[in-house]
């Protein structure tokens, strides 16, 4: 992405030519990262939530909590998987301007991003089940003050 | 029903616990398939809210700061900024404060702000014993001068929603004042607290020193440089400079100060990653849920609470504000500007109310609800870099608000703060 | 009683807004109350491409929108996106209420969405902070923002300037501050972006005159009785007439309003602009069904 960005300014200059597909495709490919990026997130558990409700709580309600939380994704995510991929073969017959792609390039992400959000909150709930400690934050975003 | 199936799933959901973008998701699905429309649109949306070239600058300057932090641009610059007014109580405050007010003047996005600023200081701050909620409540405020100093893309979108004869030119200099303004009062309120937390002063290491610091940091202070004049010379926009910041940083890092080993580039893209992907997933499904509450007409629906309220102009601004507040709790900016903005504008119109001003107060006002809980784009960037929750950053907020609101009032019921300054340059 | 959700891009009061609007009452009164029209205007459900795919789905039910944002999706219309093919108004309003208008109607079935009207949007040309153009020549090495679109690039090209890619929100500092030296737009846009203020030389080479149309969705449209469907058709012929008045109102308000701005606004001998477009046309009319169309408008008067 950077190296796209950068290679419009370059070309802005250096060639007094502007590449037209710099801009569209920069935007693709952060989309792409976005979703994927998303997903990882989901089994690394880094997304944000308002936690007050889970500080308060016993031990066992919080289980409860982050079922009903891990069902939600689960729905969500599924319907990603069901309503992108519509999205995504609706896209096929149109193409983006510019770039020539197919749209279905647009919707991809969100298809395989859900399908692996779906594998990744089962995964969570199993592992809950079997008493792993799924519930605990990343190592990345413990520190509290 | 409708709407609350909407707010009431949204709000189960928070309550408990599920991460906030399939809180906004969710509550939009349920309430389309309720509706018995295509559920599709969810989806549409989901990847729309992330289409916008802006967004960009996002993912650039979280990535760039982190380089400056990893690699040692930042620990620089704060060396100096520390040497020059860190004897002040609880100088980083206020360096984080001045810095948001030069990087206020480069970009327009709060969000990209919070990142980039945020990604310096906030770890430096901490390490010299700050409270993490501090840091985190200083950099998500100051992150909203950049709404008002110009360049602000958000100015633009309020003009194109006004329907005309409002001037960018003039909506861009209105904001300087209020957006001086701001930075001044965060500063105080910096203060403040700080002396009360009792927060260490550096001691002054002499003017030798000083210099001494500013020549090491030169390299990294000309990132300011670069990307300010760049921007305003036009060698590029505000976008495509947040990729040049990620290049000049990555230069710097590895030709001139030989600090960033590769472990820990690989480590900065990760984080890079993580915190974005987290934060415009967020966006993506605030964009859905954004969608039905125009859907729903959510927001004619309270203008017309307001109107039936009362006709006195002092008390429509107080309600308007009130209102965007509210909504700015649950929405973000950018919607929320195009959907009342052509609403509320012909109100406060017929009261005498000039529509530069209305910008300047609406901008200010709903940058405020950027930093509200349960959607607080800006809160969440800044919580993230600080690796604390919302809720640990909420405790302490309320010196911060208290400041934002009072600037608030102040541009509200003092057109002159943001009306003289154009006047000028007529 | 059926509330129709229209969605528009325009800002509440604009020429189109108001035209459905209006509209929607004539649909109101000739269906005895069976229909009536929700304007969602500025955008609110969603930038053009979004709206276009929202009424194919049917979650909104009508959609006024720029031919434009079709891009290529429907064969027909697009001809009417090719740089220079009418000559004036009249030209532009002979060809659109004729056979050739109906026919472009009709291509739109293709894309889910049924098109019941052409609404006007004036015509566009170039605008920019250094010179007034009067020649191709003029353009040679300058940046201008057009639409990501790809015969509005190859447009660009052809007449020697460069298409710079650029969100439009970032148009007025990209002007402002040289990024860009310039753009394209009609009078209200040129006025209502503020870009008048940064691009004084407004040279009316009348590039292209690219309808509005109004659609509904399929999914709407197989949903209503004949009656119903007719009392549609009619109430937007009758709209036609009123957003042609609305518009003709606007182009002249906004026109006064960037000439007070202090815009130079200059004529062009389109010819050596037209002579330039040959490169355009042979890329993007191929199908000898297009080149028919391309013929029959431009041997259409006006
Ligand atoms: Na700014
Ligand atoms: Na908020």
């Amino acid at each position: 992405m950077t190296l796209i960005v950068a290679y419009q300014v370059f070309m802005r200059y250096v060639v007094n030519a502007s590449p037209s597909w710099t801009e569209g495709t920069a935007i693709l490919l952060m989309s792409w990262f976005i979703f994927l990026g998303a997903a990882v997130g989901v089994r690394e558990n880094f997304h944000m939530g308002f936690d007050v409700l889970i500080y308060v709580l016993p031990k066992g309600a919080k289980g409860v909590l982050r079922t009903i939380s891990d069902l939600a994704v689960f729905a969500f995510a599924a319907g990603m998987v069901y309503y992108g991929g519509t999205l995504a073969v609706r896209g096929w017959g149109v193409t983006i301007p510019v770039l020539h792609i197919p749209q279905t390039m647009t919707y991809l992400p969100i298809v395989i991003s859900g399908f692996m959000m779906c594998l990744y909150s089962l995964e969570r709930m199993l592992l809950r089940l079997a008493g792993e400690p799924v519930d605990e934050p990343p190592a990345e975003l413990v520190t509290e003050a | 029903m409708e709407y609350w199936i909407l707010f009431g799933v949204f709000t189960v959901l928070m309550m408990v616990g599920t991460p906030i973008a399939f809180c906004l998701g969710i509550a939009s699905f349920a309430t389309i398939v309720y509706l018995g429309r295509p559920a599709m649109v969810v989806f549409q949306q989901l990847n729309s809210g992330l289409a916008g070239f802006t967004l960009l600058a996002i993912p650039f300057f979280i990535f760039a700061g982190d380089l400056m932090m990893r690699g040692g641009i930042a620990a620089r610059i704060i060396q100096f900024a520390g040497a020059v007014i860190g004897h002040v109580r609880g100088g980083l405050g206020q360096v984080n404060v001045a810095a948001s007010t030069l990087f206020g003047g480069i970009s327009g996005s709060a969000v990209a702000e919070a990142a980039a600023v945020g990604g310096i200081m906030i770890p430096q701050m901490k390490a010299r014993g700050y409270g993490a909620d501090y840091a985190v409540n200083v950099t998500s405020m100051a992150a909203l001068i950049a709404l008002l100093l110009p360049p602000s893309h958000n100015m633009i979108i309020y003009s194109l929603s006004g329907g005309g004869r409002i001037s960018i030119a003039d909506l861009f200099t209105a904001g300087i004042i209020p957006g001086l303004l701001l930075a001044v009062a965060l500063s105080i309120t910096a203060y403040i607290v700080a002396v009360k937390r009792g927060y260490p002063t550096e001691p002054f290491p002499g003017f030798a020193k000083a210099f001494q610091y500013l020549l090491i940091s030169i390299p990294g202070l000309m990132l300011i440089v670069i990307i300010f004049g760049g921007v305003r010379s036009g060698i590029f926009t505000a976008t495509e400079s947040s990729c040049i910041a990620v290049i000049y940083a990555l230069l710097v890092t590895l030709l001139v100060y030989r600090s960033l080993s590769w472990s820990e580039f690989v480590h900065s893209v990760m984080g890079a990653v993580r915190t974005t992907s987290m934060v415009l997933f967020i966006i993506g499904a605030a964009a859905s849920f954004g969608w039905l509450m125009a859907y729903l007409r959510v927001a004619p629906i309270l203008t017309d609470l307001i109107s039936n309220l009362t006709q006195d102009p002092l008390l429509v601004l107080l309600l308007i504000n009130v209102m965007l507040l509210l909504l700015g709790t649950f929405m973000d900016m950018g919607p929320l500007i195009i959907i009342t903005t052509p609403i509320f504008l012909p109100m406060v119109q017929q009261f005498g109310v000039d529509p530069v001003h209305f910008g300047v107060i609406m901008i200010l006002n709903l940058g405020i609800g950027l930093n509200t809980p349960p959607l607080g784009p800006v809160q969440f960037v800044a919580a993230a870099v600080g690796k604390i929750s919302i809720w640990t950053a909420m405790r302490s907020v309320w010196p911060f608000y208290l400041a934002g609101i009072i600037v608030l009032g102040l541009v509200t019921y003092i057109p002159a703060l943001s009306l003289w300054l154009p006047a000028q340059f007529k | 009683q059926t509330v129709l959700r229209s969605s528009d891009t325009h800002p509440d009061g604009y020429p189109t807004v108001e035209a459905v609007k209006q509209f929607g009452e004539l649909l109101n009164e000739k269906t005895d109350g069976r229909y009536s029209v929700e304007v969602f205007h500025s955008a609110q459900l969603g930038a053009e491409a979004d709206t276009i795919e929202q009424t194919q789905f049917g979650v909104i039910d009508l959609n006024r929108i720029s031919i434009g944002a079709f891009g290529t999706q429907v064969p027909a219309a697009t001809v009417t996106q090719l740089p220079y093919i009418f000559r004036s108004a009249d030209h532009f309003h002979n060809v659109l209420d004729g056979p050739i208008g109906e026919e472009i109607l009709a291509a739109f079935d293709a894309v889910d969405v049924v098109a019941l009207a052409f609404y006007d949007g004036g015509s566009r040309s170039f605008y920019n902070s250094s010179k007034p153009i009067t020649s191709p020549e003029d353009m040679a090495g300058m940046k201008f923002r057009v639409m990501q679109s790809d015969i509005f690039v190859d447009m660009v090209g052809a007449l020697g300037g460069n298409a710079t890619p650029m969100p439009y929100g970032e148009v007025y500092s990209g002007i402002q501050t040289g990024v860009i030296d310039g753009a394209e737009n009609n009078y209200p846009s040129y006025d209502t972006a503020g870009h008048a203020e940064v691009a004084k030389f407004y040279s009316l080479d009348e590039h292209l005159m690219v309808p509005e149309v109004l659609v509904v969705s399929k999914i709407v449209w197989d949903g209503m009785s004949p009656e119903d469907q007719t009392a549609m058709r009619e109430a937007t012929k009758e709209s036609v007439a009123i957003q042609r008045e609305l518009w003709a109102a606007k182009e002249v308000e906004s026109k006064a309003a960037v000439e007070a701005l202090g815009a130079t606004i200059n004529t062009v001998d389109k010819q050596p602009f037209i002579d330039a477009m040959k490169p355009v046309y042979d890329k993007y009319v191929t199908d000898p069904a297009l080149q028919d169309l391309v013929a029959r408008i431009q041997a259409t008067e006006g």
